[in-house]
């Protein structure tokens, strides 16, 4: 099989794999290509290349000896797991299929978590979040959102997100809420630091009313959060508008 | 590379050859983010985009060189000059784009 028949068959997986090509130097247009998950190389670019791989996370050039390299990263669609089968699960899941992320509702509540209230969740899981979660891997793409206003749901959901290595961890609920849920997750022994990675109330400040607002509202933080953006306006925003590379 | 492989493996099936364009770094404003790909079949037909149609039609022209046996290449694209037909991008952005066959 060439690297092309390799390349073009990991494109309709979302299998992660970093493809190295070899655009300026000795070598111009040799490439390599490191299946991550199945630890194999296809290719002939140079050596040195498949140890970085693991640790590339975006389209970049690099320079690898007298050489330039392109690397491109081959991966999952980021993934956003919510908690609570409400109506802002719906608009939450819908606005980011829009935007071609993968999403999964949990609930545990079998009338809530049905296909017809959650149509838009590619995965619906009926389960409290302690076993949804043995399902749903939590891992560096993934954004969660507790959307329940529920201790019994949003108490572990943060702290398994919490746990994790999750981008980002939403909560709902008026500051009040956060405040309770807050002493709780101390009491379960994780520290100021782990607690200020929840974003409670989840959410930028745009006046959101309706459950797609909210969902317009969650989904830009979580957009902001993932790219190390601030969420402001472009009008005052000192840096450039798309991130160099 | 999800976004031109139906195309591209449509090409193949019928025994064309295929060259692939991708952005490989941007400098200011750009319309198309690093990764961006367009793919060109060795009969001409096209799929996918690496700007906002500014520089397509130079890159075609490398990539028809490319298929015809020509090595692969990095191009650079910067701000039009004040030709009316020059090949640039009117945002003000860079781009570099690699070009190369699909094999």
């Amino acid at each position: 099989m060439t690297l092309a028949d390799r390349l073009l068959e990991l494109a309709h997986t979302d299998e992660h794999a970093v493809l190295f090509t070899v655009i300026e130097g000795p070598g111009r247009g040799d490439k390599l290509l490191v299946l991550l998950d199945r630890d194999e190389v296809v290719g002939d670019g140079p050596d040195g290349l498949v140890e970085l791989a693991p640790e590339i996370r975006r389209n970049h050039v690099l320079a690898h000896g007298d050489a330039r390299v392109y690397a491109e990263v081959y991966g999952p669609p980021p993934r956003l797991v919510v908690v609570g089968a409400v109506d802002t699960a719906e608009a939450l899941c819908a606005a980011a299929r829009a935007i071609g992320w993968h999403t999964t509702c949990v609930d545990a509540r079998a009338a809530f978590a049905t296909r017809e209230r959650i149509p838009s969740a590619h995965e619906l899981v009926v389960a409290w979040p302690e076993d949804a979660f043995q399902q749903v891997p939590l891992d560096r793409d993934t954004a969660v959102v507790t959307l329940a206003h529920d201790d019994r749901f949003d108490v572990p959901t943060l702290a398994a997100a919490l746990r994790s290595d999750a981008f980002y961890v939403g909560a709902i609920g008026s500051r009040r809420t956060q405040d309770r849920r807050r002493e709780r997750l101390l009491a379960e022994g994780f520290t100021d630091d782990d607690l200020s990675r929840i974003h409670g109330p989840t959410g930028l400040d745009i006046g959101a009313e309706t459950p797609p607002e909210q969902a317009l509202s969650i989904l830009t933080e979580a957009l902001a959060v993932r790219a190390g953006r601030p969420g402001t306006p472009l009008r005052t925003a000192g840096h450039r508008i798309h991130v160099e590379s | 590379m999800k976004e031109i492989v139906d195309n591209v493996e449509q090409w193949r099936a019928k025994g064309e050859r295929v060259a692939i364009a991708t952005v490989v770094a941007t400098r200011k404003s750009a319309p198309r983010p690093v990764g961006a790909k367009l793919a060109i079949s060795e009969s001409g037909e096209m799929c996918g985009s690496v700007s906002g149609g500014c520089v397509e039609n130079d890159v075609v022209i490398h990539a028809q060189e490319v298929l015809a046996g020509g090595e692969p290449r990095l191009l650079s694209y910067g701000i039009s000059d004040d030709e009316a037909l020059g090949v640039g991008l009117p945002c003000g952005g860079e781009i570099d784009v690699f070009v190369e066959r699909l094999d």
